[in-house]
């Protein structure tokens, strides 16, 4: 009976380590991709082409000063930063990084778990992302923390509706609320006449996956909708305050969840696991990495939105959008299209 | 003792204790800080319970957004406009208190001599699993015996979005609608009046009233420099009387 349990555990171990270890060097990545497409080479002194460069960027900010301003409220200072750190990688805890394997005579399932509402799941925790920020920039005890903090949070919270809503046509055309299953889905094949594609939810759900990046580069406050956190608007917002390692929070946070993220775009739409000749985890990475270098290319090229526009994007262009991808979807799964 | 009780022993130890900060903190926003931590805390056993459908949702609803809307609202109000927390009269506490004994005292009976107790429902967990598990079991539910009481449910949604509104920038709403009326409605006179309307007059003051600025509430300061205004602010805390 625990052998599960175990299993759990250490695949939930490893895949931590690795996400942990990708967020640092996704800080590499991101500089070295940003400084190319601004026509300039990046780090390059820290080690060979600058792979050290995410030890160093450590180093540095656990040494500097931890300054906690006199007005702030300590307590919540303090767990501000660490809420947003442990929500962020809990999302990779229902991620398929394969099928069931069969290892030493044990069975291995290759993720950490599978429960039945898997995708609300990632949802809730999105939710949950929120008071990471309106915590950090309360408790600084600085008007223009507070500000940024409130205008993240409105964004945060508006994108995160067009982001469950996109993925509602996904749950109507796979019937099931499981990672596990959606991915499963993903891996028949479709015929249409001499043409065979596999059933990825990109080609069923254009629009949705559409919708679904634009909402999530939103919810992790990234470019061009970081107008909470830009340095020439609001000084820094809600992390205006912190200093040392506690900043580093906030900021290896936005990595991580950029990463699941990624990670769960590629399941949901991507097919996750599958491709051409062998089925595995190489595949998964492959699709996060075209995700990752989106975000990095869209930070690099796009002019940050300003904040009513930002907002009435949500609510007056994506929205609607949304509605009418559920709609159409509904239908075209009511009346049986072809074999989706 | 199982994993299970174990557990649920461990989540609702600290749950309560996080109830107790919500009720007891000084601090506002600790308060609802507390509260986040008991919902979620209720949702985790929700899941023991079986109905994680219900805690995912009890996290995204409550914590994640009705939490979220209170948070907001006790961040943008001063400290001093809330409400009074830890005061009152001495004989409200004392009063309060006994409420407080009396309540706790018909839930320790309800539990102690196990006489609260529901009904069992028609769904047993062989049902759920046959029927793929409890979000299809609920979706089968909801939406062949109850889908007019959704749909009036949405329906209050709805009402309740638009009276947000209403409420916040009453222009968004009446300015439309006055439009509307004008385009709508038919009018068999001459556009420009038939001249038997009132003509609309400003209302004035009746004759003699002397506004504040004019009964001297600051001396007119036509400040030359600005040490000058600085010196005789018209607001401000540094105003003197």
């Amino acid at each position: 009976m625990y052998e599960h349990l175990i299993s759990s555990y250490i695949v939930g171990f490893i895949v931590l380590n690795v996400l942990l270890g990708l967020m640092a060097y996704m800080t590499w990545f991101e500089r070295k991709v940003l400084a190319r497409l601004q026509d300039r080479l990046g780090p390059t002194r820290t080690g060979p082409f600058g792979l050290l460069q995410p030890l160093a960027d450590g180093v540095k900010l656990l040494s500097k000063e931890d300054i906690i301003p006199a007005n702030a409220d300590r307590l919540i200072f303090l767990v501000a930063p660490v809420v947003s750190f442990v929500l962020a990688p809990l999302g990779a805890a229902v991620i398929p990084f394969g099928n069931t394997i069969t290892l030493f005579g044990y069975k291995v399932n290759l993720f950490v778990t599978d429960i039945n509402v898997a995708a609300l799941y990632i949802l809730a925790l999105g939710s949950m992302g929120v008071y990471g920020i309106i915590l950090g920039g309360y408790a600084s005890g600085n008007r223009y923390s507070l500000l940024g903090a409130l205008r993240s949070a409105a964004q945060v919270v508006s994108y995160e509706v067009v982001l469950g809503l996109s993925l509602i046509g996904v749950f109507i055309l796979s019937g099931s609320l499981s990672l596990v299953d959606i991915v499963n889905e993903q891996s028949r094949t479709l015929s249409f006449g001499a043409l065979q594609v596999p059933n990825w939810y990109i080609l069923s759900q254009p629009l949705a996956f559409g919708l679904f990046l634009v909402a999530a580069v939103a919810e992790t406050n990234r470019s061009p909708f970081d107008l909470p956190e830009a340095e020439t608007e609001l000084i820094g917002g809600f992390h205006t305050e912190y200093s040392g390692f506690r900043f580093s929070f906030f900021f290896l946070a936005e990595y991580i969840n950029m990463i699941v993220v990624s990670l769960l775009a590629s399941t949901l739409f991507l097919g996750g696991i599958d491709g051409p000749i062998a089925a595995g985890v190489w595949w998964l990475v492959v699709k996060a990495l075209i995700f990752l270098f989106f975000y990095v290319w869209l930070r690099a090229t796009l002019p940050r939105f300003r904040y009513d526009q930002l907002m009435g994007l949500a609510w007056k262009v994506l929205l609607p959008l949304v509605f009418l991808n559920i709609a159409l979807t509904g239908l075209i799964r009511l009346f049986g299209i072809g074999a989706l | 003792m199982s994993a299970q009780v174990l557990v649920f022993d461990i989540l609702s130890v600290i749950a309560v204790l996080a109830a107790l900060g919500v009720v007891l903190a000084r601090n506002p926003v600790h308060s609802a800080v507390s509260l986040a931590f008991t919902f979620v805390n209720l949702a985790a056993i929700y899941v023991i319970l079986r109905a994680e459908f219900l805690a995912v949702v009890q996290i995204i609803v409550y914590t994640g957004a009705i939490l979220v809307l209170v948070l907001f609202v006790i961040m943008l109000v001063h400290q001093e406009d809330l409400p009074e927390f830890h005061g009152g009269q001495p004989l409200q506490r004392v009063f309060g208190f006994l409420v407080g004994l009396v309540l706790l005292g018909e839930v320790a009976a309800a539990i102690l001599t196990r006489t609260a107790v529901g009904q069992v429902g028609p769904w047993s967990p062989q049902q759920v699993a046959a029927a793929g598990g409890n979000v299809q079991a609920l979706g089968e539910v909801l939406y062949s015996g109850y889908v007019l009481p959704i749909q009036a449910t949405a329906v209050v949604l709805l009402v309740a979005t638009i009276g947000a509104l209403v409420l916040a920038r009453p222009d968004v709403v009446t300015v439309p609608i006055g439009m509307a009326r004008q385009v709508l409605t038919i009018s068999l006179g001459h556009p420009r009046g038939d001249g038997e309307e009132e003509t609309f007059e400003v209302p004035m003051l009746p004759a003699g009233t002397t506004t504040k600025a004019e009964a001297g509430d600051r001396e007119l300061v036509m400040a030359k420099t600005g040490d000058e205004f600085t010196d005789k602010p018209a607001w401000g805390e540094h105003r003197t009387r």
